[in-house]
């Protein structure tokens, strides 16, 4: 269709110039308006066209969002074979490199997941432009699903290019698809989640930093991602399996290894018991209007 | 009391002094409003390589080129975050100055374009410095490090922090947007800094990597401010100082020409 013959179309319902107002009101029996769009239960549209936004975000800008985190997991993946790989350590019966990359995919799924959503929201938050977010009539549960869905998709398409990059050097077989994909997904939705959070919680970007360089990163360096859980002084085993960081690397590792250091099915159900908690602080956050609304 | 109302220009000799000094007191105050929460983000990484590293070693690794393995990887660390800062303290308030417009204040000043590379690259250079010596402080009360030789530390930590932070001036240069700025340190600046022995002896790394190795000057910085504190280096000393002193010389030349043409700064 031609530009012309849109405009023509979206100026039918309107008043022409020189017209009589009245003209416009009720020509041949047409509405000078449309009414507002039936929603039915679920906004489809809304809800699509947040997650669409969130998406686009982090696309428009992929040598930041994809390509960044491909290279640093690999420069990763360099410096502690090198540096760590004379020793010929061997974990279980696979090498430490092999050992390394589960974890060092599963930490920039981390890293990501959590940025998108926090960066999301808070920029919004800065800008002044989180009305366009809040106006429209997207229920809280539709503002919590279309967020988390952008923060999931760029957890696991980050997940995926550097698992691919991995896959490429080094013999990485697949143990167990369904737990890759478990732990995947909950580890992104986690992240998300968490990120939600943090973006709505803080009002300045210094405060979203400290969360990051404080809280999220650490967590990713040491909840197992480059030694096994073993190695930790007795008495930090038991708060290592209190962290569900731990769960989501282990988890993540057994799909590609056929190894584990904690409990498989605690793990599983933990990660999901702790994404369910935190889908309802969002979306409590989200009804109440924390920090969100004047 | 002239006619005008107002005093005659102010009259210098070759070099504009109190305007450098103008310019390396800005950008120094620009890197100390946000030393705390820049410094301490890179202390808080700087600690998590460590232990890291302290966690996943093998038990039957117990000496990197003669040392123990902490005290091989500290100035290493300290090296890389140095570094670092000194790229990101020069390139981040140029880019910064260009996107908001800033940048016609230090084009209209009576300053030369060595004057304004002087300036920002030597308070990059300090910010670099600064921050590797507090990571080296704080690191110090955990590792026994041993000091070889002062003078070499000094030496190869100002000759490194130049180098970034001159990197980093040519970035500003070049970047129009932050994407590009964010691309040359993902894929140049921290590839560099990592990867040029930083975690790692020679001999770890496969015979023609160790020979690419050698044609990379940030080796060379890394290795000689690590021979400073342990005393012994995979390098010859002298070729060290020699690469990194030219290098820094013709980047700086580089940097003067393209900021006197305008390049990328003046419509």
């Amino acid at each position: 269709m031609s530009t012309s013959e849109t405009e023509l179309r979206a100026g039918a319902g309107r008043p022409l110039p020189g017209a009589s107002p009245l003209a416009g009101q009720n020509p041949g029996g047409r509405q000078s308006h449309p009414g507002p769009r039936d929603l039915g239960r679920v906004n489809w549209m809304g809800l699509w066209t947040l997650y669409l936004r969130e998406v686009k975000r982090f696309l428009n800008v992929f040598t930041q969002t994809i390509l960044a985190p491909m290279v640093t997991s690999l420069l990763f993946l360099a410096i502690f074979t090198l540096a760590l790989g004379r020793g010929n350590v061997n974990f279980g019966d696979v090498p430490y490199a092999v050992f390394l990359a589960p974890g060092l995919i599963m930490m920039q799924i981390i890293q990501n997941a959590f940025a998108n959503t926090s960066s999301s929201i808070l920029i919004s938050k800065v800008q002044g432009n989180i009305v366009d977010v809040l106006m429209p009539p997207l229920s809280h549960f539709e503002l919590a699903l279309g967020f988390a869905g952008g923060g999931v998709t760029r957890g696991l398409t980050v997940g995926l290019s550097a698992g691919i990059a991995m896959a490429i050097i080094l013999p990485l077989g697949i143990h167990d698809p369904l737990a890759i994909l478990w732990y995947a997904l909950n580890a992104s939705l986690m992240l998300a989640l968490l990120g939600m959070i943090g973006g709505i919680w803080a009002e300045k970007f210094d405060h979203i930093a400290a969360v990051t360089n404080f809280v999220i990163v650490p967590l990713s360096f040491l909840s197992g991602t480059f030694y096994s859980i073993e190695r930790l002084p007795e008495s930090w085993v038991l708060v290592a399996h209190l962290n569900p960081f731990f769960y989501l690397i282990d988890g993540f590792r057994y799909g590609f290894l056929g190894h584990h250091d904690g409990n498989l099915l605690i793990g599983s159900v933990a990660v999901a018991v702790v994404n369910v908690a935190l889908w309802l602080v969002v979306q409590r956050m989200f009804a109440t209007g924390y920090k969100l609304k004047p | 009391m002239d006619s005008a109302g107002f005093s005659p220009p102010r009259r210098f000799g070759r070099v504009n002094g109190r305007g450098v000094w103008t310019l390396y007191r800005r950008a120094l105050l620009r890197f100390l409003k946000f030393a705390l929460e820049g410094t301490l983000g890179q202390v808080i990484s700087s600690g998590l390589f460590l232990t890291v590293f302290t966690l996943a070693m093998p038990e039957r690794i117990t000496t990197l080129a003669g040392v123990e393995p902490l005290v091989f990887l500290l100035p290493g660390i300290v090296a890389y975050q140095g570094f670092h800062a000194a790229f990101e303290n020069a390139a981040f308030p140029l880019v910064y100055d260009k996107l908001e417009g800033m940048m016609g204040d230090i084009m209209m000043a009576p300053l030369k374009a060595w004057e304004v590379v002087f300036a920002s690259v030597g308070a990059a250079t300090l910010a670099g410095l600064t921050t590797g010596g507090v990571i080296l402080l704080l690191g110090a009360l955990v590792v026994p490090l041993p000091l070889a030789s002062l003078p070499i530390v000094l030496a190869y930590a100002l000759l490194g922090c130049l180098l970034f932070a001159l990197l980093g001036f040519l970035t500003g240069l070049w970047a129009e947007k932050w994407d590009r700025y964010a691309m040359v340190e993902t894929f140049l600046v921290l590839p560099l800094g990592i990867l040029s022995g930083t975690f790692f002896t020679l001999e770890a790394v496969p015979e023609l990597a160790a020979e690419l190795m050698r044609f990379n000057p940030v080796f060379y910085a890394i290795d000689g401010l690590r021979a400073g504190f342990i005393g012994s280096a995979q390098a010859p000393a002298a070729v060290g100082l020699a690469v990194l002193a030219a290098l820094c010389l013709a980047l700086f030349l580089l940097c003067w020409r393209l900021l006197a043409v305008g390049y990328k700064v003046r419509p």
